[in-house]
């Protein structure tokens, strides 16, 4: 981990940033490694470049609204030796580029960092067009490729800083205004592959990622005043997966709830059962967004129609004490 | 006394004026949304349907309708404004803009009356609609399709994979039009990444290329009334515009490309546009 990434004066600024984090960090970055460039897609607001552009102008490139293009322009760049990280929204940057991503960057295991602001269902009413809810089963099933679903703004700083040590493709899913609470310790320092325990139950366990890490939080407290001892993983890699982390919870707890703001298909909760199948069956409930395409609306409405709560992580964890 | 042609050209600008003023409406009961081009676009869009289009508003899914898709679907406020004024939707719905479960959302929704396709993804709706321009041939109908496109949007490759297959199929029933306001979300276009020379490059791609004011109503009708242009090429009306045309703050800036609509900006903007003559 760097010196700068626990830098207080950073830490103070990229907690205020929210989705900002992610290109915040790539220009901190950028200020001590040479090799670090930055790839728009008309996206300089969306994802924190402004600074970047002002501080390395000749190291932001704008590719325009045109994802294939700029993908194929970040493995081109990462042959040369230089660092490139993709900055798009989460359902253009996946989905409309996915083959460029999938030969150009996963296959040819290019070292190409995407950041994806805007997840999930971060752009409500943007409608099912802006949705991302398919894009960690895409990202998942490319081999080379590492996973992450940052909870919070400082998390996503620490992970995409994190990339530093990974010498393939990786992707950093990034939500929206982070307006949650904050569940990252200030001086937490999370470690790509290893799930964060936030709460250390040993009745049921819920492993979630990104927005619904709260969530499961907020569940846990509820569940206590029941005597319900519920264990918290923060899953912030999907891929690589925490294997000791799922085992552990599939062993030493009744069950295991998946919660994370994403399809029930190939997702987080897909992962974890892939594996506890094979190696360690234990009973599981999955809390995601359901096989249909999802209404416009606010974020919070919308996650919660489709049971994208506390509330529902809640009644999961109660089925699976019975 | 005004000439027929006078009269027509003031009804326009008066739909176009209730458009924008429509537009604002959304956005506000929204508490956001994308002026700039969606204002860009009212001209345009009050002269294709109160005056090109053959549509039955209270038939929307007539099956020998003129198609008109808005493959810049960020633009939707506008889209909404003048289905609601053409009696496609109820007026009541403009202040469903945004809101939970509603079918007009930030980006046209194809299952609202008179939507012909679900768009907001940049660089879908040409090559949709020149799958729908060669249904429309396969058929033997009549109807003509049209397809809306933004400038930032021409960014997208896959523009140009359908401009080179239109041409290829000669597929004269179909017509682009650009709103070329010149202005992106993150900036002015010819500084991300141009688009020019945008004539020769349609030209090239074997097009029939009309430039117009896109504000100018009169040139309007008459890149329209004079469509197709060649008999065996799809055209493209090159429309030069205003982003947030009608509203002074809102003009030639990505500042105003999508932006918050707090009372006081809503009172400013209304104000500047004027009520109907
Ligand atoms: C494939 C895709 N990438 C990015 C976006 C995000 N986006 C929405 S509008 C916009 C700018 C569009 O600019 P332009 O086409 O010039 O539209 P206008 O100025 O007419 O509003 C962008 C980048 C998107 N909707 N689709």
């Amino acid at each position: 981990m760097s010196a700068a990434s626990t830098n207080p004066e950073w830490v103070a600024k990229v907690q205020n940033q929210s989705r900002l984090s992610f290109g915040l960090a790539v220009t901190d970055m950028a200020a001590r490694d040479d090799r670090v460039v930055a790839i728009s897609a008309d996206t300089l607001d969306l994802i924190g470049l402004r600074e970047m552009v002002a501080a390395a102008p000749e190291r932001v490139i704008e590719a325009g609204i045109a994802e294939q293009n700029a993908m194929g322009m970040a493995s081109g760049l990462a042959t040369t030796g230089m660092r490139p990280y993709l900055c798009g929204y989460a359902p253009f940057i996946t989905a409309r580029s996915m083959e460029q991503l999938r030969n150009d960057v996963a296959y040819a295991n290019q070292r190409v960092v995407i950041g994806a602001a805007c997840s999930g269902i971060v752009l409500g009413v943007s409608g099912g067009t802006h949705h991302a809810l398919e894009d960690i089963a895409l990202m998942r099933s490319l081999p080379n490729m590492t996973v992450m679903v940052p909870a919070d703004a400082l998390e996503a700083w620490h992970l995409t800083q994190a990339t530093e040590t990974l010498d393939g493709p990786s992707y950093v899913r990034i939500g929206g205004k982070f307006d949650e609470p904050a569940v990252t310790a200030v001086d937490a320092s999370p470690t790509i592959g290893k799930a964060t325990t936030l709460r250390r139950g040993t009745d049921v366990t819920v492993i979630a990622c990104g927005c619904m890490v709260v969530e499961a939080l907020a569940a846990a407290d509820e569940l206590a005043s029941e005597g319900i001892g519920v264990r918290v993983l923060n899953m912030h890699t999907i891929k690589p997966l925490d294997r000791d982390a799922v085992l552990a919870a599939a062993a030493e707890t009744r069950g295991i709830v998946a919660a994370e703001e994403h399809h029930l298909t190939g997702g987080l909760g897909g992962a974890i059962a892939e594996l506890v199948a094979e190696e360690h069956p234990t009973r599981m409930r999955f809390v995601g967004m359901p096989d249909t395409f999802a209404t416009v609306g606010p974020t919070r409405k919308v996650r919660e129609k489709y049971g994208m709560s506390a509330a529902n992580i809640a009644v999961k964890c109660r089925e699976l004490m019975g | 006394m005004l000439t027929n042609r006078e009269a027509t050209l003031d009804e326009l600008r008066a739909h176009a004026l209730q458009i924008r003023r429509n537009v604002w409406r959304a956005l506000h009961a929204a508490g956001s949304g994308h002026m700039g081009g969606s204002l860009s676009a009212a001209d345009i869009l009050a002269a294709l349907y109160f005056h090109h289009l053959r549509l039955r508003p209270s038939e929307p899914d007539w099956a020998d309708r003129d198609r008109f898709i808005l493959s810049k679907g960020h633009a939707n406020a506008a889209l909404g404004a003048v289905l609601a004024q053409a009696g496609f939707i109820d007026d009541a719905v403009l202040d469903q803009f945004y809101a939970y479960e509603s079918l007009f959302g930030m980006h046209p929704d194809i299952k609202m009356a008179g939507v012909e396709m679900s768009t907001g993804g940049l660089g879908h709706g040409l090559s949709i609609g020149l799958g729908v321009a060669l249904g429309a041939r396969l058929q033997n109908k009549g109807f003509r399709t049209i397809v809306m496109l933004g400038d930032g949007e021409l960014q997208e490759g896959s523009n140009w994979e359908a401009a080179m297959a239109a041409s290829h199929q000669k597929a004269a029933n179909l017509t682009a039009i650009l709103d070329y306001n010149k202005v992106q979300q993150s900036g002015h276009v010819s500084e991300m990444l141009t688009l020019e020379p945008a004539p020769d490059k349609w030209r090239a791609f074997g097009w029939a290329v009309r430039e117009i004011d896109g504000h100018d109503m009169d040139q309007i009708i008459s890149a329209l009334d004079e469509l197709p242009y060649v008999e065996d090429k799809p055209s493209i009306i090159i429309a030069h515009t205003v982003k947030g045309k009608g509203v002074s703050f809102a003009e030639d800036t990505h500042l105003w490309h999508n932006n918050m609509v707090p009372d006081e900006v809503f009172e400013k903007a209304m104000a500047e546009l004027g009520e109907p003559a």
